[in-house]
């Protein structure tokens, strides 16, 4: 019923080109008009929908401790350290213009001239900003150094260890552009100028550059491989007006589907902004319907004919690969990751509206060629001349004359894959997906080796005690404290903060600046006063980030050294062992940026593969349906896993995390590598039963033959226009995109050949039981 | 009451000068009515007691309670100040008391009783912008800011809350917590019924309103206001309770020994 139904559109086509692509041409019209409306969206917490459990206890506990979702990290450096007037008078300068920078907390930023200590001097008590003007001589300098690292809350957070580095903490207003706000401190700085250098660093400068140089990129590389896929194109069918056709029917699809997304209203995002790629990609698809009809316009020699001749030998085959790529898009669908869904929605559509062109646009505009130019064209398209087709049909030959040893050697290859996958680390780093050398990841090493870190996670201390302002007792503190010493023998914890450290500090400062007081008081009394006395003129915040006003809860702050979401999974691990060690009715619970990452990095790697499982499911249903056979699916199937497999056992052995991308990608992969087996198993059947022949060992061998040089070229063909059009990404500055590139580059060439080696021989080994099965 | 009704008569005279001369009331004195808001604001009366009850809300709602009762005299001499605060409530800081001797134009002395460790510290002043126990007010909030130390500028005359106001805008000359201020000022009895803090970034950041005004003992006094940090969220109401103006005190009853003693017959 279909099948007739897309036929008639064909010959529709064929019969009314002009009205066709004038209806095109109007619709594409009225797409573009909806571009002007697109809006973007580059915050992963928007990855997960607003009631997530993470991000409303994320929420939950920002509210509660007066905390700030974001914060940029300023780091001053000198290599002669940062203690004399010029570096201070910067210092100073900077933070006074950061404080006046829109979008910043001004009442929170933690510099040496906003961040209150406290200090006993004379016998007089005093809480007041570290430093309030540039010293003036070397006795005053001293004494601030003196100051800084005498005080443990200081070291190692706003100032280095070796006096060289120091720190500005700037927390950001609700909705405030990080990246905005970095250029402005970063011009701030480039106005004070050297010897010092200076470093941005934190999750909002990552995750917005990250987002503007998203979108920057895909304005360059889209269009670029668009340029590449026309050029390679051109240099195989040497047919100027052809490629202009394929390339018009790539660009139709992306302007109707995305133009489709803005009108409704869809933000765009990390993921949907490779949509054009993808879809230009997918597009090529259609150089079956070229490869079959310079085949056929040669035996025909009437373009009419060999139009309709040509949809209908390969109209099937792209009929199920367009239904097998959208699936595998499709199921993206079914995800909890909200990005992830309008991509799989968006691309999906694409492929269909690609699919709905080849059999009314494509043709139509096959119609306006003129017949000599065609003939030139399918010049080259001979089995026995074209030496691209007498490569395939040994290819294919290996596969049919040796099984064994191409089945062997596969399965050699698998075992070392199949290694080379266990040393897969589950891991995601949005400060690695910019290169070794940017800016943004620069700093982040820079500041990161000098100071505590820049990423931060918290830990909520909950008592479930019945008594009231628990945290106040020495119990309680020294539970904590204990914690904290507990998280810093890891490696990549620089530093942790919580309301001891100030307990501590104030012990001290009250007797007489005794180090040996530096240690929890003996009575919940003596806290709660020490604790109303630094309250007396601190400001409000400084205790809030810490307890909660009922004291039942405190908040420890957590300094990682890295933004690996690993690193985040470790803390939880080592506050469990903590919990098992000490027993005490508190509550731990993670919280916090770093604490975000790590889950919407888990959520979108288990989405991704539980869609992986579908789309396995999903696309062999689909084969077998094609097929009509389960154990032609089984055959096609076979070069489909072969291919993953190889590129994970690669990624193991290669040390490269399993992130955020790869895992997008091992789930669409299938949908689109599946392709060429739907092809070359379609296209070798229909030989076969074209040639009436018995399914003899020779006229299989025949066929297969056949199979690979001619339809083989347009898979290999299609392979190449592929691979081009993502190779353009390997080009890219920010990581997922090399990483995207390289991994569909490798499945779509490997994939193809495994294809037309694999397939033969697994065709010619089981012949047996795949031609009794079907007679039975 | 004959001084009352002078100020009466003299606003009434000022409101109807307004209205003839509009260009003559343009003279006014900014600084000027400033200070005399500051006299009416801190400094009425010789000496004041009250019971304070400040209550501290986060974003998220939670509260945090203060507790005191606050006893202030007025030094005969140059407008010094002694402030007595001791501390009710929340119960660990019970029988804290703070000491306060206020110098107009320099840091002031302070004092505070830690009974855990049986301890009088002496707490320095230099940042008198910070934090009055933890409260949105800061302690020039409390106890008044030299008129100096801004520049003022009558914006303009207008109604708050049905009452004639001057609109005074005073931005500081030195460094500050804010970068302008802008006050409504009761033509009548020139308390500030409402405040606008400005940021550096010349954002409205901070707003103090008097809630209740009310005469007591002869004084208008605001029994309740409220400062609250728009940026944060915070906020902070102030209560005064058992008011009373020109106690039988003396200035030596403001002294260490208060401190570890408090004065049992203001303070119950």
């Amino acid at each position: 019923m279909s099948w007739a139904r897309k036929f008639s559109l064909v010959e529709f086509s064929v019969e009314h080109p002009r009205l066709v692509v004038a209806l095109t041409v109007l619709l594409s019209l009225a797409a573009i008009t909806q571009f002007p409306k697109v809006k973007t969206d580059t915050n992963p917490k928007n990855m997960l929908p607003p009631t997530a459990e993470v991000r409303v206890s994320n929420d939950a506990v920002e509210r509660t401790f007066g905390l700030y979702e974001d914060m940029i990290v300023v780091g001053i450096a000198n290599e002669s350290g940062i203690f004399n007037q010029e570096t201070l008078g910067k210092m100073k300068r900077i933070t006074d213009e950061i404080l006046k920078t829109p979008g910043v907390a001004a009442r929170d930023v933690a510099s040496f001239t906003t961040i209150d200590n406290v200090t006993v001097k004379e016998g007089t008590l005093q809480v007041s900003p570290l430093m309030t003007d540039v010293p003036n001589n070397a006795r005053e300098l001293e004494g601030l150094r003196k100051q800084l690292f005498e005080n443990p809350m200081f070291v190692g957070r706003i100032i280095s260890q070796d006096g060289k580095t120091a720190a500005i903490y700037v927390p950001l207003e609700k909705g405030a552009n990080g990246k905005a706000i970095a250029d402005n401190i970063r011009e701030i700085v480039r106005r004070e100028g050297g010897p010092e250098n200076y470093h941005v660093a934190g999750d909002p400068v990552a995750r917005d550059t990250f987002g503007a140089e998203m979108f920057k990129l895909m304005a360059v590389f889209a269009p670029l491989a668009g340029l590449v896929m026309f050029a390679v194109r051109y240099l195989m069918f040497g047919d100027l007006f052809l490629s202009v056709v394929l390339m018009m029917d790539a660009m139709i699809a992306i302007l109707w589907s995305m133009g489709l997304l803005i009108a409704f209203g869809f933000p765009i995002h990390i993921m949907s902004s490779m949509a054009p790629v993808f879809l230009m990609a997918i597009a090529t698809d259609s150089i079956h319907i070229f490869n079959e009809f310079y085949f056929r316009y040669k035996e025909e020699r009437n373009k009419k004919a060999a139009i309709l001749k040509t949809m209908e030998a390969v109209g099937r085959p792209v009929r199920y690969t367009a239904l097998a790529t959208a699936t595998g898009f499709a199921v993206l669908l079914f995800m909890n990751i909200i990005p992830v869904k309008v991509f799989g929605g968006l691309v999906a559509f694409g492929t269909l509206l690609l699919r709905i062109l080849s059999f009314s646009f494509v043709p139509a505009m096959f119609t306006f060629v003129k017949e000599e130019s065609i003939k030139k064209a399918s010049q080259g398209e001979e089995i026995g001349s074209s030496r691209a087709s007498r490569f395939l049909e040994r290819l294919a030959g290996l596969g049919a004359h040796r099984p064994w040893t191409v089945v062997l050697t596969g399965f050699a290859l698998f075992a070392v894959a199949v290694a080379g996958t266990t040393h897969i680390v589950v891991n995601n780093n949005m400060v690695k997906w910019f290169k070794k050398s940017s800016e943004v990841r620069t700093a982040d090493r820079v500041m990161n080796e000098a100071l505590g870190g820049t990423s931060l996670g918290y830990l909520v201390v909950d008592s479930k005690e019945s008594e009231e302002e628990f945290i106040k007792t020495p119990q309680a503190l020294l539970y904590i404290e204990g914690l904290q010493r507990h998280l810093e023998r890891l490696p990549y914890i620089g530093k942790t903060t919580s309301v001891v450290d100030y307990v501590k500090r104030i012990n001290r400062v009250l007797h007489n600046n005794d180090p040996g007081y530096e240690k929890v008081p003996e009575s919940k009394e003596m806290v709660g006063q020490y604790l109303f006395l630094f309250s007396m003129s601190a400001k409000p915040s400084d205790l809030d980030n810490v307890v909660d006003p009922s004291f039942k809860m405190a908040n420890v702050w957590v300094q990682l050294k890295t933004w690996d979401a690993k690193a985040m999974r470790g803390v939880i691990e080592a506050v469990r062992k903590y919990q098992q060690d000490n027993p005490l009715a508190m509550e731990i619970k993670p919280a916090g940026i770093a604490y975000f990452n790590l889950i919407w990095n888990d959520e979108v790697l288990w989405d991704m593969i539980k869609g992986f499982l579908m789309a396995l499911v999903v696309i062999f249903a689909i084969l077998a349906v094609n097929f009509r056979s389960p154990k032609w699916a089984a055959v096609g199937y076979v070069p489909l896993l072969f291919t993953i497999i190889l590129i994970y056992g690669a990624v193991g052995f290669m040390g490269k995390d399993f992130d955020m991308p790869i895992s997008v990608l091992s789930c669409l992969s299938l949908g689109m590598a599946v392709d060429f087996a739907i092809h070359f198993i379609n296209r070798f059947r229909q030989r076969l039963a074209e040639s009436r022949a018995a399914p003899t060992t020779e006229s299989i061998e025949e066929a297969l033959l056949w199979t690979a040089a001619r339809p083989g070229k347009g898979i290999l063909r299609n392979a190449v226009l592929f691979a081009a059009a993502f190779s353009v990404m390997l080009f890219a500055p920010l990581t997922p995109y090399v990483t995207v590139g390289a991994f569909i580059v490798a499945m779509m060439l490997l994939s193809a050949i495994l294809c037309i080696v694999y397939i033969p021989a697994l065709i010619v080994l089981f012949r047996k039981w795949l031609f009794t099965a079907e007679e039975v | 009451m004959t001084k009352r009704k002078f100020t009466t008569m003299s606003a009434a005279a000022s409101l109807a000068l307004t209205a003839a001369l509009p260009s003559f009331a343009q003279e006014a004195d900014p600084a000027k009515i400033i200070r005399n808001s500051q006299q009416a604001f801190f400094y009425q009366a010789e000496s004041f007691r009250a019971r304070v009850k400040m209550t501290l809300t986060s974003a998220s709602g939670s509260e945090r309670l203060r507790e005191l009762t606050m006893l202030r005299i007025n030094m005969p001499k140059g407008g010094d100040q002694r402030y007595f605060m001791y501390f009710h409530a929340p119960g660990d800081v019970r029988r804290m008391a703070f000491l306060v001797y206020k110098y107009p134009a320099r840091e002031d002395d302070r004092w505070l009783f830690i009974p855990a460790l049986n301890l009088v510290q002496r707490i320095a002043a230099k940042d008198a912008q910070a934090s009055f126990v933890g409260s949105d007010f800061t302690y020039e909030d409390v106890s008044g800011r030299d008129v100096e130390a801004d520049k003022h500028k009558l914006l303009r005359e207008e109604e708050n809350g049905g009452k004639p106001c001057y609109v005074i805008e005073s931005m500081p000359k030195g460094s500050a917590s804010y970068k302008r201020k802008v006050s409504w000022i009761d033509k009548t009895t020139s308390i500030p019924l409402k405040e606008e803090y400005y940021d550096v970034q010349d954002q409205l950041f901070k707003e103090f309103m008097a809630e209740r005004v009310m005469e007591i003992d002869g004084v208008p006094t605001i029994m309740k206001r409220t400062m609250k940090n728009v940026k944060s969220g915070h906020k902070t109401v102030v209560e005064f309770s058992e008011v009373k103006y020109r106690l039988a005190l003396k200035p030596e009853e403001f002294s260490e020994r208060t401190l570890r003693n408090p004065p049992g017959n203001w303070i119950k």
